[in-house]
């Protein structure tokens, strides 16, 4: 195992890995911004450094700062959290050759797997169904015209780097997919500093059904069952379960092991998350792979029990899986409820500003994953997430009761949540029936969830 | 009895009122104060008042000759302190904290996270322009140079050659409120 880590992220993951190098008895470091001396990872950090000022590009996104300060605090590994550098291939090369370990998979495993396109024909290769898409990278406007007429509108615009919905457009039509062209590659520039992006064919009625594995160095691997991350707004999750309401148990297992086996086979190594698109029909097709922790682990932790953050650092360490599939079990429904910064009913505007009060929820089954406190300055600099509410049941109904409960005693003053866009979910029958697709929230609209929850 | 229930009542104020007099503390401390301690400083004055609304702010020296207090960056991090400080209903005491805190002096800071090294010439007393160029933090392998945020004299080195040194980390003051009879003199 590491020494010592330095924490290269912000906001509730830093908490997170934070957590994870003490449980692990690992010192640690928390590497911040400018904008973050004030933050509860910074506060609660054995050692702290400030590594830039608020521009990312400059701090959190700087590979040489980043990695100078892992090399002045004497650390030996550099945990990336999610967003920022954690699947920057090149990023973890320059680790790895200034004799760090980047705690993920090693560089030549993230360079395998860079390229979204070309990892839906690897994992095509190892048995996976894939989405039609473009032939590799639009080159220009006039290929990116010719690719959609050859795919069939509508089609998804995607970047290569990144995710979390950031230079992502679905268009209809080729005046759609022209006027949008411009505005994904410089979203993908800003966000992962690559604007190189490719078509996807859409399905109007899909749901996101993602499967969680980990894989150690000796090529032994596991899935950790499903998420269903089908509540989504502008192709961002807010709501995340487990197990899918959309899928057999039968379907379910068959989806798992699919995946597993084909990122074995094609070499991946440490967690992971492979998603996929399923349709009404209940067909799958394998969409991309996040080489990294996700913002929606825990859902997985509350049905496993597993704490993922530790078995990557494991993973990343070279220490064996430990287990194997036969050993893991899952128990129960677990929600996760992202908390962002923003407001439902001004079309989901980002906010900032001094968090007033703060109370987190309690009880059984209930987790919050949050770097909130009293008197907190919400930064305006980086994304919108303030935390993460997760709670559990022994089955599907008693966690929506817990969320409804816990949902009703977050207290975040001082700044507009998006907490009645959930306790409307909550109480929309297309939720609690289990039949949310990605584009429903947008479609729909918010505003209509909102109104229909207030005539309850 | 009397005393308690008149508190009372002040607790209870209407929330718009107390909505206005947040609005008038923010536009305080991030627009007004930094302004009037740049104009104090410029003009040479004692002291300086100004009304707004309900509030009234007043700055003073802290006593003596001419004395200011600025860094080689605006660092946004100091402004929640301020605003902290503020919100304890004494404006015009906290800037004064900050004011009392160094003479006479600003402060070189890095600009990257590494290992610091000064100008091997660099010695306390030497006098420099802004932008002149005080030592380099190298970050993995790349000089970032460390200068000079204004015209005025070296003093104190409060980090060693070799050391680690982390971003806007402070560096070495530049004096500058020094008798004119330093100038052109070298080190002293």
């Amino acid at each position: 195992m590491f020494r010592k880590v330095l924490i290269a992220n912000r906001g509730e993951i830093a908490l997170r890995i934070l957590r994870a190098c003490r449980a692990l008895g690992v010192d640690s470091v928390v590497a911040y911004s400018e904008a973050d001396r004030e933050s509860l990872p910074v506060g609660l950090a054995d050692e702290a450094i400030c590594i830039g000022p608020a521009e990312a590009q400059r701090s959190y996104l700087s590979a040489p700062a980043v990695i100078s300060a892992a090399l002045v605090t004497g650390c030996d590994a550099i945990h990336p959290g999610y967003g920022f550098l954690s699947e920057d291939e090149g990023f973890a090369e320059v680790v790895a050759a200034h004799g760090l370990t980047f705690i993920g998979p090693p560089a030549n495993v993230l360079e395998r797997f860079a390229s979204k396109a070309g990892t839906r024909q690897l994992l095509g290769a190892h048995g996976l169904p894939t989405i039609p898409g473009s032939e590799g990278m639009l080159r220009d406007d006039q290929h990116a015209l010719a690719e959609a007429e050859r795919i069939g509108y509508p089609v998804l615009v995607k970047p290569s780097a990144g995710g979390g919905g950031k230079g992502m457009r679905m268009v209809r039509t080729p005046r759609e997919l022209e006027s949008v062209l411009k505005v994904c590659r410089s979203e993908a520039k800003a966000a992962f500093g690559d604007d190189s992006l490719y078509l996807e064919k859409w399905l109007d009625e899909n749901r996101h059904v993602e499967v969680q594995v980990a894989v150690d160095r000796y090529g032994h691997g596991v899935h950790l069952g499903e998420r269903d991350c089908s509540v989504q707004r502008r192709h961002q999750k807010i709501i995340e379960e487990s197990p899918t309401p959309a899928l057999s148990p039968a379907a379910r297992a068959e989806l798992a092991e699919k995946a597993v086996r084909a990122v074995v086979a094609a070499g991946y190594e440490n967690v992971g998350t492979l998603e996929f698109l399923v349709d009404a029909q209940g067909d799958f097709y394998f969409i991309e792979i996040n080489c990294r922790i996700q913002v929606e682990h825990p859902v997985t932790e509350a049905v496993t029990g597993l704490d993922l953050v530790t078995m990557q650092m494991r993973i990343a360490a070279g220490e064996p899986l430990g287990i194997t599939q036969a050993d893991i079990d899952f128990d129960g429904h677990a929600i996760e409820f992202r908390i962002n910064a923003e407001d439902a009913s001004n079309d989901f505007r980002p906010g900032a500003g001094t968090v007033e009060r703060y109370h987190a929820p309690g009880g059984p089954g209930v987790r919050m994953d949050s770097h909130l406190f009293t008197g907190y300055d919400v930064p305006p600099y980086y994304d919108s997430l303030l935390g993460k509410l997760i709670v559990w049941g022994p089955d599907r109904a008693t966690a929506i009761a817990r969320g409804r409960v816990a949902l009703e005693e977050l207290v975040v003053d001082g700044i507009t949540t998006n907490v009645d866009i959930h306790q409307a979910l909550l109480a929309s029958e297309t939720f609690l029936e289990g039949r949310m697709t990605t584009n429903l929230l947008d479609r729909v609209g918010s505003a209509a969830f909102l109104a229909a929850a207030a005539r309850v | 009895m009397s005393e308690p229930s008149s508190r009372d009542t002040r607790l209870e104020r209407d929330p718009a009122e107390r909505a206005a007099d947040h609005a008038a503390i923010d536009r305080l401390t991030d627009e007004l104060l930094p302004a009037l301690i740049a104009k104090l400083g410029a003009t040479g004055l004692g002291e300086l008042e100004v009304r707004e609304g309900a509030w009234r702010v007043r700055l003073r020296r802290p006593g003596g000759p001419a004395t200011r207090d600025r860094r080689s960056s605006d660092r946004a991090a100091e402004r929640p302190t301020e605003r902290a400080h503020s919100a304890s209903s004494r404006p015009a005491h906290a800037v004064s904290h900050g004011t009392v805190r160094s003479d006479s002096r600003s402060v070189a800071t890095s600009p990257a996270v590494g290992i610091y090294q000064p100008r091997k010439d660099l010695t306390a007393g030497a006098r420099v322009r802004a932008g002149d160029r005080l030592g380099a933090v190298d970050m993995l392998g790349v000089a970032q140079e460390v200068v000079a945020p204004i015209d005025g004299v070296v003093g104190t080195s409060l980090v060693e050659a070799g050391d680690a040194v982390e971003y806007g980390q402070d560096l070495v003051t530049i004096e500058f409120g020094v008798p004119t009879s330093t100038n052109g003199s070298g080190p002293s």
